[in-house]
């Protein structure tokens, strides 16, 4: 023990290559060290549980669950106006058909979480590609797409999807998602602009032009990666938002087809 | 940029012989009457006010002058890398190769970026794009101006950093900004300016963040490869030492003019111009020990409110009813050896013995 030891510590004249002093870091690129960060993050892990086990519950208990969307159940003299949860319905059933509310849940959380993923996720793209855009040239192009998205965000979304609902026909569900994603992009366009004002000045924009990176590569592939956290979070809340507003829009009778499951069922179903 | 075109069209008719590409072959880069201005809320900002020089071919040239003299601008103005607005090259033009920078179009001057002028900035903490790999960015650099597959890309951004002199290479181009100390970063800088092999290297104050020691080991370095690569240098600074060990001629830069040039030695051990005098005089010496620092009196003019004639009339101690008119650059002595002042206009004898002596007591108070 003792001898390797020395051996060791002889320093770059002893035989072999010169000490590594760094060999033990690891280069962690930007998704790495957020997954260590996450992983170390209690709430976040449980977060991500949660919301794991919903779209695997999505996925198969339709399949396992033994009521079925299309299957209207033989009324229970005793439960008119709906049972309270029991043994057979976890979550009760709804009053008048009677049909078991878990079901309903579990079958509406495929198109509710499409839709609700869907619409953050064009929204995302669509409003980091004009607010990188405005942010970075400035200007009379920034003056542009920012008036075009003060004119969007001042339409009340509801209007407009009665609106759309009366010329296009309702009941579609990529409709409404197409809908909700293209209102939600001016929100995700201006968060973007604010971080594209900052990050335009950055030294290493300035250097990347330096070197003849045309302004297209600077603002995706340098600037954008920079900004990624904030769009991140904008998106995951605008899920959330997408989904509780499919549900309004299809209570009011102007979203999904009452045929097609949704997390607004429950509130539709007698 | 409509100003520019109208300069270049006035000049074009009147048939001014300055105008059209360096006769001699051996100029690199030539910039005639380059004036870049910003319009701000205030007015107008003449940050680079009628500027000229050369570079050979592998030679060095170095910019001094004040904070806000205008060096970096005249450094950004050459890479096209003014914002334009606020920023515009109202006049001047830029030989570089035979080509003049300011007629090309974005796409061209892309081009030459990078791959023929590449330049090393101020601040190597935030030069380098915190989410990408020390290798991916000099990568990105090669790949975007030589058709080489990503690999090769790769090769020869482990062969620049063992050029700059840092440590295993092969791990260097996986490890991310964070990772290096600032003098690190400013070789892995170098490294990607020398990755093209670029005619001219500009270097905006490479050594203005770094601590002593490692700035000794940066311009010890940029010599170094200057000398093995033999592109040409324009090293930005304020510090007189720098240049002092870096480059052959010198060009002293006061509120947007040159106010004397001349090889190194000759400007800083014969300064011709109160300025240059003044801020040679603010070198803290031996000699000086114990005494009060000296320092030019006085502060750089506004630039709303600039005096009539020379520019630095308000602060020199030799001025006199003359320095209200704009003095030229006037030569001195050989030629390439020019100081913007009324001392050394003809005639002047009395004043000019006046001011060289006081210059050569400055003189020798610095070299001890």
């Amino acid at each position: 023990m003792d001898t390797t030891r020395a051996t060791d510590l002889a320093g770059p004249e002893s035989a072999g290559p010169a000490p590594d002093y760094e060999v033990g870091l690891v280069s962690l690129n930007q998704w790495q060290i957020a997954w260590r960060r996450f992983r170390r993050h209690k709430l976040a892990m449980f977060g991500a549980f949660l919301f794991l086990g919903i779209v695997a519950a999505a996925i198969a208990l339709p399949f396992i669950w033994p009521f079925d969307f299309y299957t209207i159940p033989t009324p229970k003299p005793n439960c008119r106006i709906g049972c309270p949860p029991n043994p057979d319905n976890i979550f009760g059933t709804t009053g008048g058909l009677q049909r078991d509310v878990f079901t309903l849940v579990v079958n509406g959380a495929r198109v509710s979480l499409a839709i609700g993923l869907g619409a953050a996720l064009f929204g995302a793209i669509i409003g980091s590609i004009v607010g990188g855009v405005a942010g970075y040239f400035g200007g009379w192009v920034d003056n542009l797409l920012m008036r075009i998205v003060d004119a969007l965000l001042s339409l009340p979304l509801l209007f407009v999807i009665l609106v759309i609902a009366r010329f296009l026909g309702s009941g579609n569900w990529l409709l409404i998602m197409v809908v909700f994603a293209a209102f939600g992009w001016p929100g995700v366009a201006r968060l973007v602009r604010s971080l594209f004002l900052t990050l335009r000045n950055e030294v290493f924009v300035e250097a990347a032009r330096a070197v003849g990176v045309s302004s297209t590569r600077i603002i995706f592939r340098h600037i954008l990666p920079n900004a990624v956290s904030p769009i991140i979070v904008a998106s995951t809340l605008a899920v959330a938002g997408v989904i509780v507003g499919e549900a309004f829009v299809s209570f009011l009778g102007f979203g999904v087809d009452v045929t097609t499951p949704t997390w607004a069922t429950p509130s539709r179903t007698r | 940029m409509s100003r520019l075109e109208a300069a270049q069209e006035r000049r074009a008719e009147a048939g001014v012989p300055g105008s059209g590409p360096p006769q001699a072959s051996d100029v690199l880069l030539e910039v005639r009457n380059l004036r870049t201005y910003f319009h701000v809320m205030d007015g107008t900002v003449r940050a680079v006010d009628g500027v000229d020089f050369k570079i050979n071919r592998g030679g060095t040239l170095g910019l001094v002058g004040e904070s806000g003299c205008g060096k970096s601008v005249t450094a950004h103005a050459i890479m096209r890398l003014i914002e334009t607005p606020p920023g515009e090259i109202a006049e001047g033009e830029i030989w570089f190769d035979g080509r003049d920078l300011l007629t090309l179009s974005d796409e061209e001057m892309r081009e030459i970026r990078g791959g023929d002028i590449a330049m090393i900035f101020q601040e190597p903490m935030t030069s380098l794009n915190p989410v990408f790999t020390v290798g991916d960015q000099i990568s990105e650099a090669v790949r975007l101006h030589q058709k080489v597959s990503a690999r090769e890309a790769r090769d020869r951004a482990i062969e620049s950093l063992r050029l700059v002199g840092l440590s295993a290479p092969e791990r260097r181009v996986r490890q991310y900004p964070h990772e290096l100390s600032g003098g690190m970063r400013q070789r892995v800088l170098i490294a990607m300016a020398l990755s093209c092999s670029p005619k001219l290297l500009i270097a905006d104050e490479p050594t203005t963040a770094l601590d002593v020691t490692i700035q000794a080991q940066i311009l010890e370095l940029i010599n170094d490869v200057q000398a093995q690569t033999g592109t040409a240098l324009l090293l930005i600074t304020h510090d007189l030492a720098v240049v002092a060990e870096t480059v052959q001629t010198l060009a002293v830069m006061y509120a947007g003019r040159i106010v004397e040039t001349g090889s190194v030695e000759e400007v800083l051990l014969n300064p011709r111009m109160p300025y240059t005098q003044g801020l040679l005089n603010s070198i803290p010496g031996e000699k000086k020990r114990g005494k009060a620092l000296s320092a030019i009196e006085g502060v750089v003019p506004s630039p709303f409110r600039m005096p009539p004639g020379c520019k630095f009339q308000p602060r020199c101690p030799h001025q006199w009813e003359r320095c209200t008119m704009e003095p030229d650059l006037l030569e001195v002595g050989r030629s390439e050896r020019r100081a913007r002042c009324w001392l050394q206009a003809p005639g002047e004898i009395e004043r000019r013995r006046t001011y060289d002596l006081a210059a050569a007591a400055t003189v020798r108070d610095v070299i001890g």
